[in-house]
Parts: structure tokens; sequence; C-alpha cells
């Protein structure tokens, strides 16, 4: 076949593939019949009341000399590992504001950490396109440093994002600038799946964010500058699951609800999303009015669900951090202009293993835990 | 491949240049993920006609989330857990440790 011939069949298959999409997001949006706002204000819901000195700033974690990029707390409650602008992973009990580790990175672009179940590890990962392991009770170096343990190398681009897989102690899933995610076994070191990448059904652009199904770790989702988030199965990784399509602009955060049934996306597109996993239907928007002018429109970054899903809690590129009520799809809380806020944007931010903490992390370079300081009803 | 009007006789044998066959091998892989991708959203459209309304799934959404204790919300179910209010206890210092990593 001449190449003028296949061009021809290049571009037949392009139209089918397109008029395909359009089929598809058209029997989507007749299936969309109601959104959670619709279904739960038809029902009687009204919105979250807080008092203005409910959710409280409780402790500011001053530490880093640079922005704060990312931030994880452990499973068993108090502690939180950030990572900076500054090339350092610092190791924080929360509940003291004392720090426990300070960790010097070899690379100092760090985009990401995470703590391992055990919360005996960490991990990060940035634009040396590896991930580190440190074991926080290595004995540190002659010059005061802990040394790498481990080093995760494969990427051909940045690492974004990096989560341990829940209830293994040894495997971590990490997304990157090269269009992929990896699973990886860190003991090894070694790859064990990579989603994407040459397949067809991977992200076609950088991925930004991962997050895993704490109710089913086989699954979890990814983000990505393709304006898409993808479900994958760690079992099958020669395609996506599902594709989830909606936003306008890069997905930076994805964070599954904490059922599992369904996941939180937050874009550039100045939007969060709530979608369902198994049907792929976009349950409802959350977005605020803005001016006429796009360029205006602060970009959300980071999205972190309570423990019970009633907030989603999303951090700004402009400082604010909102609470939405997930229900009635309003803002119940800025933390941006409470007291004792963050004098910058919002980049991280993640909730305490028993949902009593809501940590922040910021370009200000410190972080914020909040807290519920007021009359609660117990019924 | 014959042009037009020309005998077989005078045309060029020569082999294509290789940038011709690089050509077509990108086009054919091109090709063979567009024929995947297509197979692919066919089956999500042969799904999608099983698969219920938005509303379907919303009564288990209000019933998880208003059931599931939370110590964010001012109004929440029991039991509440004595711990969520650990972070106002004892000696409060709210900045803590201020010392600079350097």
């Amino acid at each position: 076949m001449s190449v003028a011939e296949l061009k021809e069949r290049h571009i037949a298959a392009t139209a089918t593939v397109n008029a395909l999409r359009e089929r598809l997001k058209q029997r989507r949006q007749a299936l969309l019949d109601t959104d959670v706002a619709g279904y739960a204000r038809s029902h009687g819901k009204t919105a979250i009341c807080f008092g203005s000195t409910d959710l409280v700033c409780c402790r500011t974690l001053q530490g880093h000399t640079g922005k704060v990029y990312s931030l994880d707390w452990t499973l068993e409650r108090n502690r939180i590992v950030s990572a900076s602008q500054d090339g350092r992973l610092i190791v924080w009990n929360a509940l003291t504001s004392q720090k426990t580790h300070a960790i010097k990175l070899h690379c100092a672009w760090v985009m990401t950490c995470a703590f391992a179940p055990n919360g005996q590890s960490v991990a990060c990962g940035g634009l040396d396109s590896a991930c580190s392991i440190f074991n926080l009770n290595s004995q540190v170096d002659r010059d005061g440093n802990i040394p790498i343990s481990r080093i995760l190398t494969g990427h051909k681009g940045y690492v974004s994002s990096c989560q341990f897989v829940p209830d293994q102690e040894t495997r971590l899933i990490t997304s990157s600038g090269d269009q992929t995610c990896v699973l990886w076994d860190v003991t090894t070191g070694q790859r064990i799946s990579v989603f994407g990448g040459e397949f067809p059904s991977g992200h076609t652009t950088d991925v930004l964010s991962v997050s895993i199904n704490s109710s089913n770790s086989n699954m979890f989702v990814s983000g990505s500058c393709d304006a898409t988030a993808r479900l994958w199965d760690t079992r099958i990784a020669s395609r996506a699951v599902r594709t989830y399509h909606g936003h306008e602009g890069d997905v930076n955060a994805v964070k599954f609800f904490p059922d599992g049934q369904r996941f939180g996306t937050g874009s550039n597109d100045g939007t969060c999303r709530l979608f369902d996993m198994r049907t792929g239907h976009q349950l409802q928007i959350y977005s605020q009015q803005h001016g006429n002018n796009d360029n205006d429109v602060p970009i959300a970054t980071s999205i972190a669900f309570s423990i019970s899903g009633r907030l989603l809690f999303a951090g700004y590129s402009n400082g604010d951090c909102y609470a939405w009520d997930t229900l009635v799809a309003e803002v119940v809380l800025n933390l941006g202009s409470l007291q004792n806020s963050h004098e910058g944007r919002i980049s991280c931010l993640g909730l305490s293993a028993d949902g009593s903490a809501l940590c922040t992390g910021s370009w200000d370079k410190n972080l914020k835990i909040w807290a519920f300081g007021g009359h609660r009803r117990v019924i | 491949m014959q042009a037009n009007g020309l005998e077989a006789s005078s045309i060029d044998h020569k082999p294509p240049p290789p940038a011709d066959n690089r050509g077509k091998h990108r086009i054919l892989a091109e090709l063979k993920r567009l024929d995947q991708e297509a197979r692919f959203l066919e089956e999500e459209l042969e799904e999608l006609e099983k698969t219920e309304r938005v509303s379907a799934a919303l009564q288990e959404l209000l019933l998880i989330v208003e059931s599931t204790p939370d110590p964010l919300l001012p109004v929440t179910n029991a039991p509440a857990n004595p711990s969520w209010d650990r972070w106002f206890e004892g000696p409060q210092d709210l900045h803590g440790c201020k010392c600079w990593i350097l």
C-alpha cells in the first residue's frame, strides 16, 4: 500500500474515532438526568453551616526555606512528611510541631513525597525522573544525612506524584511527565508494570497525579495534562479500564472518595469534579462563578475529601482553600480567608488518617494544621 | 506502481528512499493505534447501553456520606472519638518548633 493510500486510511480512521467519541459523549449526556446537588436538594439537603471559629488553624509547621510542594500523612495519625523547593524532606510530628527528620535530597527539584504504610520509610521524586526511598531508621552518614536506601529509575520524564500501595509495604505507584504510571517493587527496585506509554488508551501527555483506591488497592486513578482522568487495574497494564472526560484543562489532582466508589479531580480549568468510578458518569462539578476574563480563574491545585466525603477541600493558585459541601455543591468555608491562613498558593493538602485534621502546604513555605475547635453536635 | 501513461519499462525501479519507508511505518503504527482505539470506543458504547442513569447511584452516595462519623463537621453521627480533639489538648504552642533547616 502506498503512503498516499495509507494517509487516506488514516484520515478515515481518525474520522471514525472522532465520530465514535461524539456518540459516546452524547449517549453519556443523555444519562445525566441529574447531578449530586440536584438530587440532594430535591431530598431536602441543605448546606453545612460552619461558625466562624469552628475550623481553626491549630498548628503552623515552620522550617522549610522554600515553597512546599507536597505532603503526606502516616497511617498512624500524627506524622507528616513534606517536600519543598529547598531540596529537603521534613518529617514532622504534627501534634507537637517537632521535626523528627530533615532529609537533604541529591536532587533539589522534588515534586512529590509519600509515607510508607508502616511509617518507617518515605519516598520522593521530581525532575531527576527517579523515585528515592529513605528508611527513617537508617544511620545517618558522616554529613548527618539519611542515605538513600533504594532509587527507582526507569521513567523518562519527571516524577510528578507517588503513593505507596496501602496494604503492601513493598509496592509504590508513580506518575510521570513521560505519560506513564509505573508500579514498582521497592525491595528490588524493579518496575512491575507500566501503564500507558506505547499502548493505546494511555494518557497522551504528562501525568500529574495518582490516587490508589483504599477499598481495592488493585485500582488506581491518574490525572493528566490531557484533561482526562483514567482508571487502571494494576493487574492489567495493557489498557486503561476507563477514561473520564469533562475537564477543560490539566487535571492536577485526583483523589478517591472515602468509600472507593467515586473519585474527585481538580483542574487548571478552575473546577473540581466528582466521577463515578464504575459507570464513568460525571456526578458533579464544583465551580465558582468568576469574572468574564478566563485568565482570572484560579486553578485547582490539590484536593482531599473529609472522612465521610461530605466535605471536599480544594486548594487554589490564589491562596484560597475552599471547603465544598459535596452534596449541595456550595462553598461552606474558605480557609484562605480565616485567621492565621497561608500567605501564598496552596500547593498540597491532605487529611489525617482519622479525619480529625487537615494539613495544607503552601508556597509561603509553611504547613498548617486545621481541626474542628467549635462545639460538635453528635447525633 | 505505474504512473499514468508511462510504460512499465520507463519507470525508475530504484527502491524508495529510506524516508518514505519510515513515513510508512509511522503511519501504519498510527493506523493500528486508531483502529484499536475505535474498538475500545465501540466496547464502551456497548457498555453504556447497559449503564444506568446518574440518579440511580445517588441514593447510595447520600446514605454513605450522612452515616459516616466525621470529626470536621459541626453535626455528625455517633460514635465520636475523644482523640479527635487531641489537637486542642495540653499546652499549645501554636508556633511550635521554629528552627530553620539550613
